[in-house]
């Protein structure tokens, strides 16, 4: 049993871990006085499939489809940084239209994944409509996607040294269609949902972070950012081909639910610019390094890998004593860190203010569980 | 510049090592060695530099475990890792009221190595059932034994 100290007048309510609200298998214990919360307590773990023992139990090739299973929302940022922490153990160089394919996907995986999050979470506030447009243009992603990668969302396309597949002309003007498209729609998003009194009224000043918050809990991403903190792994430490484009970092001002909110929505313009230019700039060349060893067996050492996920920083630090199996992988998720800091969030707000703070993490709970 | 800083703050605690990494290969600017005593004063003078908690995590060599911290900076990039041998029967003290953070990932070290932490407020299993009698990221562990004990 977890004992949370109740005294007489307050109650315990359970919320989760079968909740419309809490995306996947999340629990929390609250503590009630009246209608507001003076304690809560996230129990998570309900999806804990271990990958980080069926890594060190599995050579590095056979560990590659675990990374579309951590956070299948945007996966390919998981393929992406497990990649690079392997390809920097074994000094393996990838060729530029790698880079940028892998730019180009994964920035759309991202845009896919916020579209799903805006749905969703205007669901938990109540608003029915959005989820039909955001999933109508999601679709259009998962086609793509599907269309060069083989699967709509597990995906496992990123190989040591390249990708397995170059891009065709009908992905490249699929693309370019997409960004039309989803530029039109943004204006309609805003019409729907930016504006909406009710939306304003749920989330403005409600769960506000502060930046001293954000150092002690070790927030990143777009709910970082929200606090105004312009900390994005893809500008701060550059990867891949990112120092090739311009976009920007949206922050916000108030660090509160209407922030994250507007910081996401403004991101996945960014993302749009950066396919668009990488589009444009696509080099000639080959996908794949040549002379990738068939047996990634590492040299004894660590490397730390940071990538930029739709939800924060995804860190992949790997152990190699020299074996074909790594001797340690640790994935340290974002959600792991954002959704530490809700007991301190919860304190004093209503329950319909937990549902809008908790949604405005973002969360995949099957990432924060491994 | 952020990295002198950091190594003015950890010079002045008598660590084992504060040496400048490779972070070409290994993704860590700073690689500090220290006592899993020290790790209260260490993880202080990082907040101090406005550093934030990436992750805390183990190894378990057999014959020992070591703790490692890792530290990046919003502001300005400088990642810090710290490794701290632990001998198996030992426990770690806690740097969770330093770092609120801290608290789940000790818990999360907890549940899957068994390693304690001296005044954690919480510790208690995470990710697995609170009835597991076992540690799964342990080199002794073996998944097919815990089935063979359901």
């Amino acid at each position: 049993m977890i004992e949370l100290g109740i005294e007489e007048k307050t109650y315990t309510l359970n919320l989760g871990p079968q909740h419309p609200s809490t995306h996947g298998v999340l629990r929390v214990l609250l503590e009630m006085e009246g209608e507001f919360i003076t304690k809560a307590e996230p129990v998570i773990g309900y999806g804990h499939r271990a990958h980080e023992h069926m890594a060190e139990n599995r050579n590095y090739h056979q560990f590659l489809p675990n990374m579309g299973r951590v956070d299948y929302l945007h996966a390919l940022a998981y393929n992406q940084g497990y990649c690079m922490a392997v390809e920097k153990l074994m000094g393996i160089v990838v060729p530029e239209r790698a880079e940028f394919i892998r730019v180009i996907t994964s920035e759309l995986n991202r845009i896919s994944s916020h579209l799903l999050w805006l749905g969703a979470y205007l669901l938990d506030l109540g608003a029915f409509t959005p989820i039909l447009y955001c999933f109508d243009d999601r679709e259009n992603i998962l086609d793509l996607l599907d269309r060069i990668t083989g699967s709509r969302l597990t995906y496992c396309f990123y190989r040591f040294g390249g990708v397995p597949q170059d891009l065709d002309e009908e992905f490249i003007t699929g693309t370019r269609a997409f960004i039309k498209r989803l530029r039109r729609r943004f204006h309609d998003y805003d019409n729907l949902v930016t504006k909406n009194i009710i939306f304003i009224k749920r989330t403005r000043d409600v769960g506000v972070f502060t930046r001293e918050q954000a150092v002690r809990y070790g927030l990143t991403g777009p709910t970082l950012r929200g606090s105004g903190i312009a900390y994005d792994i893809r500008k701060s430490e550059p990867y891949s081909a990112y120092p090739r484009f311009n976009f920007e970092i949206p922050v916000g001002e108030r660090g509160d639910v209407m922030d994250r909110y507007l910081v996401r929505v403004r991101e996945m313009e960014q993302s749009l610019r950066i396919i668009e230019q990488a589009l444009d700039k696509l080099p000639d060349g080959p996908v794949m390094a040549e002379k990738v060893p068939k047996r990634i067996k590492p040299a004894e050492g660590e490397v730390y890998q940071a990538v930029e996920t739709a939800r924060g920083e995804f860190g992949c630090y790997i152990v190699s004593k020299g074996d074909i199996k790594p001797y340690r992988i640790k994935l340290r998720v974002p959600s792991f860190g954002n959704l530490s800091i809700l007991p301190e969030a919860a304190v004093d707000t209503l329950v319909a203010d937990l549902v809008a703070i908790l949604g405005s993490f973002d969360v995949v709970v099957p990432e924060i569980d491994r | 510049m952020l990295m002198s800083k950091i190594k003015e703050a950890l010079g002045a605690l008598g660590l084992e090592q504060v040496a400048e990494g490779d972070y070409a290969k290994t993704g860590c600017h700073l690689e500090v060695k220290a006592k899993p005593e020290q790790m209260p004063a260490v993880a202080q003078a990082l907040l101090g530099a406005d550093c934030f908690l990436e992750s805390v995590t183990a190894l378990d060599l057999v014959e020992s475990f070591t703790l490692v911290y890792h530290f990046a900076n919003f502001w300005e990039l400088c990642r810090t890792v710290v490794h701290a041998t632990l001998p198996k029967d030992a426990a770690a003290p806690t740097i969770s009221h330093v770092y609120p953070g801290a608290d789940w990932y000790e818990r999360e070290v907890y549940d899957l190595f068994g390693i304690q932490f001296a005044g954690h407020p919480n510790l208690k299993r995470l990710l697995l059932p609170e009835d597991a009698d076992f540690h799964p990221l342990l080199k002794s562990f073996a998944a097919a034994e815990a089935k063979a004990n359901d």
